[in-house]
């Protein structure tokens, strides 16, 4: 304890309580309390090994006199100590300064053994504590008695800040993620970037599967695929180069079904002469599958 | 590590498309969070400014500790007693130290008025109870200064007898509390 004066040393002697060896109570100072002051006080027990405080015996938090309260009672052992934390809070409205006695109490120390057990009682002293008065004793006349009396004053309001902060953070935070997936998915304003050129693709065949079915239509949407094989791989692909393209790009490797079917249908298409034949093969419904995956398999690369 | 890597390549995409709702809906709970805590500010500057308006015991700790002290100003302390429990199960010390002295003041400020119009009889519960109120908010909080002061305010009107409670028995505890028929803080006599 910060201020820790000895108020109280008693020494138990006897053959009677041999097995205790002192007790102690200290207070950070014995003067100068106002009514509603809390007291701390710790009671130290020395005693001799082995012994351990029984909790029943240990003082109830409450009233104790009509002027002071027990607040709570925590214990502690530190070797044979027993160490008790007392915390009491008076009331006694003074009008003069006075030394009031505060009440010892009794404790019971025990010692567990197989053939029962030995206790030995402690009698904590009391002490005297010194109170003081918070008011003169004839304050100056006022008019109306109600003067005499703090006022009410006012609550506290609740503090919207905090909140205010939390939601503008998240909320730039959460534009900041978007445009972030925005990049991710190649969408406005990140469109025309090779490193998404499967995302175009997709989105192009998307648009043209929602629309009728026409021979320009499918051929526009081989080409849309076309163009993205050619911007991701920097060159114009052909079916030949496929192969070489895959192990340049091993994230695409599940996909080469797909884009030898694929290949197969644009030959038929723009070299054979038959839309339709070609459409058999592979519709664009399954051509827009494989830009789809590509696509997500860009994302993930 | 590899395996990491792949791993978090593979949650990416997933990762960026949660992301942005999950930001922006947790933006728009704190917003409303913002938006109710001001409105219960403008119900207590309202009820600050004397505006009637019932408070329900669900409101916010702050919004009842406002209606009380409005309350207290009219010295209505029959209406203030159910706010004032309903402070009790809110983990807020401080406010309901603060309703609990105001529902102190207010009894007192009545037993005033009546040890004024000269009638004792009524005044002393008021006082003993305007004492228990000031207690339980300085065991709410013991650093309320103004509870302080105003606990010994009401101590001085009517003091503890301890001794004559432990010394004579239990007939004369029965007894009506004695009254100081003067102002606060012209003690006659020692306690």
């Amino acid at each position: 304890m910060r201020l820790a004066l000895a108020l109280l040393l008693t020494v138990l002697a006897g053959p009677a309580v041999a097995q205790l060896r002192g007790v102690e109570v200290r207070v950070p100072r014995t003067f100068g309390y106002f009514l509603g002051d809390l007291v701390e006080a710790t009671v130290a027990v020395e005693a001799e090994p082995g012994f351990a405080l029984q909790a029943s015996s240990l003082p109830q938090a409450g009233p104790v006199t009509y002027w002071l309260d027990l607040r709570r009672v925590e214990t502690r052992q530190e070797g044979t100590r027993h160490i008790l934390h007392l915390t009491y809070q008076t009331f006694y409205a003074a009008i003069d300064a006075r030394s009031l006695e505060v009440p010892g109490f009794p404790l019971v120390l025990t010692r567990g053994a197989d053939h029962g057990s030995t206790t030995a009682p402690v009698e904590v002293p009391g002490w005297s504590l010194g109170l003081s008065p918070l008011r003169e004793v004839q304050p100056a006349r006022r008019a109306d008695p109600a003067d005499y009396l703090r006022p009410d004053g006012l609550g506290p309001r609740l503090d919207p800040i905090p909140a205010r902060n939390a939601a503008l953070g998240l909320g730039v935070a959460g534009l900041l993620a978007l445009v972030l997936l925005a990049r991710d998915r190649a969408w406005w304003p990140f469109r025309p970037r090779p490193a998404r050129a499967f995302a175009d693709a997709a989105r192009r065949l998307a648009a043209l599967a929602r629309g009728p079915e026409s021979e320009a239509g499918y051929r526009e949407g081989l080409l849309a695929l076309h163009r993205g094989l050619d911007a991701k791989a920097g060159h114009r692909l052909l079916a030949d180069d496929l192969d070489d393209f895959l192990a340049r790009h091993p994230a695409f490797r599940a996909q080469r079904e797909g884009l030898a079917r694929f290949f197969a249908a644009s030959r038929i298409a723009f070299f054979g002469g038959s839309v339709a034949e070609a459409r058999d093969r592979l519709p664009l419904a399954e051509a827009g599958a494989t830009a789809r995956a590509l696509a997500a398999a860009e994302r993930a690369a | 590590m590899s395996s990491l890597s792949s791993a978090w390549s593979r949650s990416r995409p997933h990762l960026l498309l949660a992301l942005p709702g999950l930001l922006l809906a947790g933006a728009l709970v704190a917003g409303g969070l913002s938006w109710r805590a001001q409105a219960t500010n403008r119900d207590i500057a309202a009820l600050e400014a004397n505006h009637d308006r019932p408070v329900t015991t669900e409101a916010p700790a702050q919004l009842i500790l406002a209606r009380v002290l409005q309350l207290a100003r009219r010295d209505a302390t029959e209406a203030m007693e159910p706010l004032v429990a309903a402070l009790e199960s809110r983990d807020a010390p401080a406010l309901l130290a603060r309703a609990r002295y105001a529902l102190g003041n207010a009894r007192l400020r009545r037993a005033l008025d009546l040890i004024e119009r000269g009638q004792l009889d009524p005044a002393g519960p008021l006082i003993v109870l305007a004492r228990q109120e000031y207690r339980r908010a300085l065991q709410a909080r013991p650093a309320f200064w103004d509870a302080k002061f105003n606990l010994d305010v009401a101590s001085r009107l009517i003091r503890d007898f301890p001794e004559l409670d432990r010394q004579i028995g239990d007939e004369l505890k029965a007894e009506p509390k004695k009254i100081w028929t003067d102002i606060p803080g012209q003690p006659r006599g020692a306690p």
